[in-house]
């Protein structure tokens, strides 16, 4: 008999977890000139009035990036302290957002895509909530071995509901 | 910003080229601390070629994405919506390297009064190296249509457009 060994993973759901801070007009000021991305309707009380959106709002992709650590919380960098040779992503949970880790043998991980669907930006003074789930979790065999293939989607709403996009990413463990 | 019409966008040519760069390591940084993606690949040299055998500090996938949501918007215009993407990586990039991204509409649909833009959208660096790649529905409205709605609501007439592969 085969055992399905990762069939306890696929629909699993995170509890939903919401951002620390709604969203504040210096935070998209940073995120903006990261991504170098100029555009006045994310800092223009005039440009943005007179656009589609009619208030300052973040980037469509920015929900994504707006779960960041809270205060009070452990400082993930107290891992390098503890251990030079440690990577930095210890206490970085932007991808899983509460879901267990898959237990497997595979070690190297790759992002294998996204696939996003959008409907609303997140506005000025808004607070993110998501809510992840795998949608599946399956091994594949291909010319090169085993490969763990894990897909994540991410619902992104305001904390009144209103859906802001869906981030399908698949991780691709060897 | 005049605005862009569904009947003005054409077929089979690229839109818009956005040239990010050359992304040099304070760049890379600068992403890395906006989000708060404490990484060591994408800031440390001597961790990322050290202790990864990397060439160097990698420019963030997560950075990359957003150049192609601000590639759809402004290829399409600011009353346009991103409605769907669709990415994979396929190499890295690495501090000195230059993203140039390009979106090309391939395909040009109305539905309920609306139009609605296929694009192919590519990362290149500067030797022309793809670095990811993938595809996209932009929606935008008709020269005589009603506004794009925000926001955007996803009808069955339209729900089961497929992006291609």
């Amino acid at each position: 008999m085969v055992t399905d060994e990762y069939a306890q993973y696929r629909g699993m759901t995170a509890p939903p977890q919401t951002a620390a801070m709604p969203l504040e007009r210096d935070v998209i000021r940073r995120f903006v000139q990261a991504i170098m991305d100029d555009d006045p309707i994310y800092w223009s009380n005039e440009a943005a009035s007179q656009s589609r959106f009619a208030t300052i709002t973040a980037p469509p992709l920015y929900p994504v990036h707006a779960f960041r650590r809270a205060p009070g919380t452990p400082d993930p960098l107290d891992s390098i302290i503890a251990d030079p040779n440690a990577d930095g992503t210890a206490g970085n949970d932007t991808i899983g957002f509460g879901l267990p880790p898959v237990v497997s043998p595979f070690k190297r991980l790759l992002n294998g895509g996204n696939e996003i669907e959008f409907f609303r930006s997140l506005h000025l003074g808004e607070t993110a909530v998501v809510t992840a789930r795998y949608a599946d979790v399956s091994v594949k065999h291909g010319s090169s071995g085993a490969l763990l293939l894990v897909v994540v989607e991410s619902t992104f709403a305001t904390e009144a509901g209103e859906m802001l996009l869906v981030n399908r990413q698949t991780l691709i463990w060897r | 910003m005049a605005p862009l019409y569904y009947e003005d966008i054409p077929l089979h040519q690229p839109l818009l080229r956005l040239t990010k760069g050359p992304m040099s390591t304070a760049h890379i940084m600068r992403w890395s601390a906006a989000m708060e993606n404490w990484h060591r690949i994408h800031y440390d040299h001597h961790f990322a070629t050290g202790h990864d055998k990397l060439p160097d500090v990698l420019v963030n996938g997560s950075w990359k994405q957003h150049v192609l949501v601000q590639l759809m918007k402004d290829a399409l215009g600011r009353e346009s919506w991103l409605w769907r993407i669709r990415f994979r990586y396929e190499k890295m990039d690495v501090a000195g390297d230059t993203v140039v991204a390009e979106a090309t509409a391939i395909a040009k649909q109305e539905i309920d009064g609306l139009g609605f833009v296929t694009c192919r959208v590519v990362l290149r660096d500067q030797n022309n190296n793809v670095s990811t790649a993938g595809a996209a529905i932009g929606v935008i409205a008709l020269r005589d249509g009603p506004k794009v709605p925000y926001p955007f609501v996803v009808k069955p007439d339209y729900a089961a457009m497929e992006l291609p592969a």
